[in-house]
């Protein structure tokens, strides 16, 4: 196992880092984890500077400060203007230029902010027909790739290193060599791609050279739906939902929210299918069948908890009881011989019918605004079942719309393999990709690559697959190359360089076209090329509003009207009914599920440090993978939290870390991809060792996301984990609020009679009634600070809030927030600004008769877990208007602004971290050390280390220049992205010039978070304005504040979650298990009678000050 | 008996106290001259790599400061212009002038004509030309009466200090904003009407433009 140094190599204590679970537990560690601010090591002095070093070094830099004194003035610095001007260039003002981030069969439309010249933050193009503005983590973190110093910079030849010229001259070599033969020996390998240009290159080759062959491979696809699709409709297609319109939801393992394609469009759908505003307004549910604990899992209404492969016979059961219930398809003969086959298979599945046929009922009530999603760890056997599903209940043609299918023949990777072992390949081309570590393991390709006369490589990174390479070719960023690509909805996008190639090296489409010997092979000129071809009435204006807007409007009319009717049954029962089914798996045959890493994806963000340390959206770890195990299988195998065991499915082990995941279907691995690169950089690389355990080896062709019939030994090691949660335990209070939809509609502010203050006796009141704040609050002590025109607040819906984290990286590019690495993330040292909370709830019946708590070795093994309720809330400067950090800060660094900011001034601050250890919310960060000025292995080599200078500067380009860098020493927080509101603030005040219209309108500008988040769960604005989106949220009866009854007013809110459970479903539970939980101890917050005994004398006396900032205030009154 | 101490120990506390006041008086005068921008900054006056004269450009000519300065009502940045700029006079006139070799060069070969700055904050400043020019503060209240310098010098302190002076007080030196670039403007050729005119005046802009008087750290640090 890896680890970050020697010291924390192995953990005497076993499991000490499963926190989350130990919430309910009253032990006593616990209960010091709690009272303690900083979990231990996080305060203390690290030993390693004595008294006499501290004195050496404090005379060292005195004699400095002495001599520094006569040359203390400031150094001749000079400004170096244009000769010529350059139209339309101002400098210090930002532009934004459309482009977009390829991913795989899709792409993310962007906005790119480019300042003075280059790329600093990536957003979503609002003005794109799928996209509302907002991103996902990888978008958002595929900035820090461009910059990254461990990207590949030289063409390599044979592993040393030559110039651009020598290799563009061999690549001249072969595409003539090739020329003479018509391609034979000649081999392609390939990601998937949506790029026009690249499908019309792809056409030339087979035309210039027809022997020439072309493979793809993917080691995560998104294939197995569309591959359903043509199979049932006898006709090349790509399906896509729509799920922003669907009432009931089913996902068969398809984590929609999550790591599946485009979620970031889901997203979306699914939230706006979610707000409830007032009673009665509609609400989707969703019904989830799953073996992993997803993103999709936990926002689930209902979820049913089965093996990853157990999900083909809850399908088929659903299916069955759906031909069942629809009559009109009975007379069918065909269909009802189906029907009988699926009820033997259903009969396997371990789920009640009662459960099946009460969400199929469900479904059918809401024909034609439902929608079945199978996941692609699925076999085309379930995305068939779910696409006949999607078919009996009129789904198609209203959520369920089909493409025709676009991609070009190719072969597959085992294709290859043959090929290459049959010594028929002269000349081996990787394009991106990294198949030396991603191919599936029983192709052994590192050795079968060998074979080949000669590889060329493309790569961004120097990797394991261009070990192998005769050639490697640094391939470029999307940020600095031209290329095109198509979004999920068919929408031609472009794909615009905003910076040179910063160490040079070709695209993907310039290297083909160097092989087809075109005339002019540079990106512009194909893509210009394919444009002109492709677009109807394409001309030089339009193509200008191309790259203006980054989208050709109403290009994504390949959209297919296919009727129900075509649906072909009778290629479709065979394929479901001979599908593979694999016993349930057991103690002795554990199941292996592999999964996109949320981090990680593939592997191919290994070396980004946003990436690494950003929290797993479900298990909050930083730095590493872990082997997912249910509670049940930790116990019966006798492992338990960071255990390191041994794997072992056919020939191949692993070795990994065991994390007891709630949730989990039992006797399942989930395994993370992406990590334990043998070649990765300094971040993927940590310190020389590889970050994570590669599970690539236990996959193979046959099974690449569900392997059967594995087990599981352990080896007596352990492995210490960085985990993010449970640093700022909330101790199960109503932190997180929630009702179910019916009690919404009953009673729509129920979450102000979970106020503590609601509760009386708890708050000293003054002879009015009304609750003496602790604090003073900053416009009573100075009526004069407070501004007039603009009062800044926040509202997050917990119900849009998928949980999906975009929001924390958003706000790390944005505000050049550092990564830390793993060993300080263990002492709770990381720099978030934004972190998601998540909170399991199992419930009071769950939890009965619960007498296990006392020994912290057995947290893990509470049953509560098996089938836990989560929540996820982002947390972050609530901005506290009487705010505690503030009292309490010695040299006013931290202080309230006129516009209701609580700003931090870095310059002023010396360190003392009472402000954090005041702050109740535990938002605040402090800079243990100068994360930004030298790299993460030498933190502690003191102040006179030598600092790398060259690679920290490539770095150091990423950063917003808008921001200040915060050095050692200080402590920051949110700032509410106080950079975005004074530029608001600027440009309407130059546009008033002499006019008094100096307010800015509802809109203009958004937070980073705001920016970034697909569900649009967050939104920012003039709490002074009653029309602005914030004002009125704020006067939703969902709105309450954290902690609101500490009366700091806190100026961000939360609105409410509701859930929305089906009555007749088995699983009905009849008030959300968190809220069930507080009701035993607190009462119930749905009985007026609660509400009306403890309403009176909550007054806010600052309610009309604060306009609505103060989420208290709304019910009482 | 013999003395414990010897006499001349009595002036010892004299001495020590002369002697720290002494030293706090060479710490204070030090520190104010080494480490003030009043004295610091005031007054610097670095050689330019070319002659130029904002005395005949602004003053005699009656160049308007944002023929060259462009960018100062879009952007954060005051632009010094590129030798482009210069050329489009000078290609006409004292076409070739010596002193103007620097600027010809330049233009000609593309290489940037390497100014010393003069004026500058620091990097935690976020300071705005855009937002002050537009909204009635004149270039004169912080570069001074450069359309007299023959050579720019720094005239004006640039502490946090002489922020605050307006920022506490904007009426005290908001203009109209026809007058911005006239740097030579008063509300009266009397200095005391014009002051009484100034605060008349600067309230009513103030009032009518809702001008805040901003003192708060979000201002000008992020």
């Amino acid at each position: 196992m890896n680890t970050v140094s020697p010291t924390t190599k192995t953990s005497q204590t076993g499991p000490k880092y499963w926190r989350s679970l130990d919430e309910l537990a009253d032990t006593p560690e616990f209960k010091q984890w709690v009272d303690r601010e900083f979990p231990e090591g996080a305060s203390e002095n690290e030993g390693g500077v004595n008294r006499r070093d501290f004195v050496k070094l404090m005379s060292a830099s005195f004699m400095l400060a002495g001599f520094g004194l006569t040359g203390c003035r400031r150094p001749e610095e000079t400004i170096i203007p244009f000769s010529k001007m350059p139209e339309g260039y101002v400098h210090g003002v930002a532009k934004y230029f459309a482009t977009a981030m390829p991913v795989r069969s899709s792409a993310v439309p962007l906005l790119a902010k480019s300042a003075d010249g280059r790329p600093v933050k990536l957003e979503g193009n609002p003005e794109h027909p799928v996209s509302n503005g907002g991103t996902d983590t990888f978008a958002q973190a595929s900035i820090l790739n461009l910059y990254d110093p461990d990207r590949s910079r030289e063409v390599l030849s044979g592993g040393d290193a030559t110039t651009l010229e020598a290799g563009l001259k061999h690549l001249d070599e072969i595409a003539s060599k090739f020329a003479r033969n018509r391609g034979q020996g000649l081999s392609l390998l390939s990601r998937e791609s949506s790029s026009p240009t690249r499908r019309r290159l792809q056409k030339l080759l087979q035309e210039k050279l027809p022997q020439a062959k072309w493979y793809e491979y993917e080691p995560v696809s998104f294939g197995a739906s569309s591959e359903a699709a043509s199979l049932a409709f006898d006709r090349g297609l790509v399906p896509s939902y729509d799920v922003s319109k669907a009432e009931r939801i089913i996902s068969l393992d398809c984590d929609f929210l999550g790591d599946e394609q485009d979620a970031y469009i889901n997203i979306k759908g699914f939230a706006d299918g979610r707000a409830v505003d007032a009673p009665g307004d509609h609400m989707n549910r969703l019904y989830v069948v799953e073996g992993l604990m997803t993103l999709t899992g936990s926002n689930a209404d209902h979820r049913l908890r089965v093996p990853t492969s157990g999900v083909f016979a809850v399908a088929a059961a659903l299916l069955a009881e759906a031909l069942d219930q629809s009559s009109s398809d009975s007379s069918d003969s065909q269909v009802e011989a189906l029907k009988n086959s699926l009820k033997q298979i259903a009969a396997t599945a371990n789920v009640s019918g009662e459960w099946v046929s009460e969400a199929i009922k469900d479904l059918a009530a809401h024909k034609g605004h439902s929608v079945v999603l199978a996941g692609y760890r699925q076999p085309v056997a379930v995305h068939l079942l779910a696409l006949a599903l999607n078919t009996v209940l009129g789904n198609v043609g209203h959520t369920v719309h089909f493409r025709s299918s676009q991609s070009g023949a190719a072969g597959t990777i085992s294709e290859l393999k043959a090929a290459l072992d049959g010594g028929s390949v002269d000349t081996l081309v990787v394009l991106g990709g990294n198949p030396a570590y991603d191919a599936p393991s029983d192709l052994n390709w590192a050795a079968s690559q060998k074979k080949a006369g000669e590889v060329v490589r493309l790569g961004y990174y120097a990797d394991e697959t261009s070990e192998g390479a005769t050639w490697h070719i640094p391939e470029l960023h999307f940020l600095e190359s031209w290329g095109d690509a198509e979004t999920a909805d068919g929408t031609r996008v472009p794909v615009q360089p905003l910076i040179a190639p910063l160490f040079g090296g070709l695209s993907e489409i310039e290297l083909i076209g160097r092989l087809l010997q075109l005339e002019d092979a540079s990106g512009h000129s194909l893509v210009r090329s394919s444009f002109d071809a492709e677009v109807s009435g394409a001309n030089d204006e339009n193509w200008k509003t191309f790259l203006h807007d980054g989208f050709v409007s109403s290009s994504s009319n390949s959209t297919v009207s296919i009727g129900s009717d075509l649906f072909k049954w009778s290629k479709v029962a065979p394929s479901i009914l001979n599908a593979d089914t694999a016993p349930p798996p057991s103690k002795d045959a554990l199941e292996l599920v592999f999964h996109r890493d949320a981090s990680m994806d593939d592997g191919q963000f290994n070396n980004n440090g946003w990436m690494q340390e950003y929290p797993d959206p479900m298990t909050k770890l930083t730095w590493d993978n872990v082997i997912l195990v249910s509670r049940k299988t930790a116990s019966e195998l006798g492992v338990s939290n960071n255990d390191v065991v041994k794997v072992t499915s056919g020939n191949a082990s692993i070795e990994g870390p065991i994390w007891v995941q709630p949730g989990l279907a039992d006797y399942t691995l989930g395994l993370a991809l992406g990590y334990g690169r043998t070649k990765s950089g300094r971040i993927g690389g940590f310190k020389g060792q590889a970050v994570g355990f590669d599970v690539y080896p236990v996959r193979t062709s046959s099974a690449p996301y569900i392997a059967a019939s594995a087990t599981l030994s352990a080896t007596g090691a352990t492995h210490d984990l960085a985990a993010t949660q449970d640093h700022w335990s909330m101790e199960g209070r109503a932190i997180v609020r929630e009702a179910n939809l019916e009690q919404f509609n009953e009673k729509p502010d129920f979450s102000h009679n979970m106020d503590l203050e609601a509760h009386g006796a708890h708050i000293p009141h003054d002879d009015q009634g009304k609750p003496l704040p602790i604090y003073k609050h900053p416009y009573d002590a100075r009526e004069s600070l407070k501004s007039e025109i603009h009062q800044w607040g926040m509202t997050i819906d917990l119900n849009r809030c998928v949980g999906c984290s975009a929001c924390v990286i958003a706000c790390q590019s944005e505000n050049n927030i550092p990564i830390v690495g793993k060993e300080q993330v263990a002492k709770s040292r990381e720099m978030h600004w934004m972190r998601i909370d998540r909170y399991y709830s199992g419930g009071v019946e769950a939890k009965a008769g619960l007498t296990g708590l006392e020994s912290d070795a057995d947290q893990q093994n509470q049953r509560w877990i098996d089938d836990p309720q989560v929540v996820t809330q982002p947390m972050l400067c609530q901005h506290c208007e009487s705010a505690p950090c503030e009292s309490v800060c010695p040299v006013n660094a931290t202080v309230h602004d006129h516009e209701g900011l609580n700003v931090m001034a870095y310059n002023r601050c010396v360190g003392t971290r009472y402000c954090s250890n005041n702050c109740a919310w535990k938002v605040r960060r402090f800079n243990f050390f100068d994360y930004n000025k030298r790299p993460l292995e030498s933190l502690y080599d003191g102040p006179l280390a030598e600092r790398p200078k060259d690679d920290l500067d490539i770095v150091a380009m990423a950063k917003n220049p808008q921001v200040t860098v915060r050095m050692r020493g200080v402590m920051e927080k949110c700032t509410f992205c106080t950079q975005r509101i004074e530029e608001a603030k600027i440009n309407q005040k130059v546009a008033a010039r002499d006019s008094g219209n100096v307010e800015v309108p509802d809109g203009t500008f958004k937070t980073a978070c705001e920016q970034a988040c697909p569900a649009d769960a967050i939104v920012f604005g003039n709490t002074l304005d009653p029309e602005s989106r914030v004002s009125k949220l704020k006067a939703s009866p969902r709105n309450y504040a954290v902690l609101g009854f500490l009366d700091t007013r806190p100026r961000t809110t939360y609105l409410a979650k509701v859930r929305n459970p089906n009555p007749a479903m088995p699983d009905y539970y009849d008030m959300p298990l968190s809220t069930k939980e507080y009701s035993e101890s607190m009462g119930d917050p749905f009985s007026d009678h609660h509400g009306a005994a403890h309403g009176e004398g909550h007054g806010d006396a600052h309610g009309a000050e604060a306009g609505s900032a103060n989420g208290e205030s709304g019910g009482h009154h | 008996m013999s003395d414990i101490f010897p006499k001349w120990t009595n002036k010892l506390p004299g001495q020590v106290i002369l002697g720290a006041l002494l030293v706090g008086a060479a710490v204070v005068v030090g520190a104010t001259y080494y480490a003030t921008p009043k004295y610091t900054r005031v007054g610097y006056k670095p050689v330019q790599p070319v002659a130029f004269s904002h005395a005949i450009h602004a003053d005699q000519l009656g160049l308007d400061c944002r023929y060259c300065h462009n960018a100062v009502e879009k952007s954060w940045y005051s632009n010094v212009p590129a030798s482009s700029v210069c050329m489009n006079c000078h290609n006409q006139v004292l076409k070739d002038d010596p002193k103007l070799a620097p600027v010809r060069e330049s233009y000609e070969t593309g290489e940037p004509i390497p100014w010393v700055q003069v004026h500058k904050v620091p990097d935690y400043v976020y300071f705005n030309h855009s937002v002050h020019v537009n909204r009635g503060f004149s270039c004169v209240e912080c570069h001074g009466p450069v359309n007299k310098m023959d050579e720019v010098y720094h005239a004006k302190p640039f502490g946090m200090a002489f922020c605050l002076e307006c920022h506490r007080d904007p009426a005290g030196k908001i203009r109209p904003l026809d007058k911005i670039t006239d740097l030579d403007w008063t509300w009266s050729e009397d200095a005391a009407e014009a002051a009484v005119l100034q605060r008349e005046n600067g309230e009513q802009l103030v009032h009518d433009w809702r001008v805040e008087s901003l003192v708060n750290c979000s201002a000008c640090h992020r």
